[in-house]
């Protein structure tokens, strides 16, 4: 997995590219410990990543709910099909707003 | 009935690219791709990181992965010679609940149930089995 990162003022964009899985998960949790202090708006761009289990949707909803802890926004962007039924069957296709 | 394909490794978090490629060799073979290989990939994955986190809480063991494709129909059952477990018999998590609701985890097996048209999980001979089937 690799992920890249936008930063302009309170938005920060990270684009996902590979697998959201067991091993990368924390690559994830990794990168926004680190770039999330001060951002109120957050974009995720799974365009690369079609491929997210369970512990990519810990870190999610994790971040989901620190985000709206800090009256901020997170959002998902170009989300593919794979995601998008995972999302759906899990009820995060509702909470995420997609 | 073809063959089955048979990996056994030390159950450990780091032997998930293995067990993936495995998964994913088997399926490629048999020209399977797009949405039901990325969905018994998942599968799979969910049910090797519980293996792996909780079969053997006293210390290392083993992970075997059985697979095989037949009749547009593929097959993978995950072995493990640990604490006697169903990760079947858990509760569904409430999908309605809002985010600040939500717990963070429990929803990996409820996934697989999403993704496999067959679920069923047996204690045999001192190991548990958890079998899935799809068809492709």
């Amino acid at each position: 997995m690799t992920l890249t990162t936008d930063k302009s003022g309170t938005k920060l964009t990270v684009h996902l590219s590979g697998e959201l899985n067991t091993m990368t998960a924390p690559n994830l949790t990794a990168l926004l410990d680190k770039e999330l202090g001060g951002v109120k708006e957050l974009t995720l761009d799974f365009a690369e990543c079609d491929y997210v289990s369970s512990a990519g949707l810990r870190v999610l909803l994790a971040t989901f709910k620190q985000m709206k802890a800090a009256k901020g926004t997170m959002a998902l962007a170009n989300v593919g099909e794979n995601f998008q039924d995972v999302l759906k069957n899990t009820g995060l296709d509702a909470v995420f707003g997609i | 009935m073809s063959e089955e394909s048979v990996l056994r490794i030390p159950a450990k978090t780091e032997g998930m690219d293995l067990i993936l490629a495995f998964v994913s060799y088997l399926l490629d073979l048999n020209g399977c791709s797009g949405k039901a290989r990325t969905q018994l990939r998942t599968a799979v994955e969910e049910i090797y990181v519980n293996q792996t986190l909780y079969a053997y809480p006293s210390g290392d063991g083993w992970v075997e992965i059985r697979g095989c494709v037949e009749n547009g129909t593929a097959a993978f059952t995950l072995i493990d010679g640990g604490t006697p477990f169903d990760p079947l018999a858990r509760e569904d998590p409430d999908i309605l609940l809002s985010g600040e609701e939500r717990g963070i985890g429990g929803l990996g097996i409820y996934m697989v149930k999403t993704m496999v048209d067959e679920l069923a999980y047996e204690y045999r001979d001192g190991c548990n089995r958890l079998m899935m089937r799809k068809q492709l």
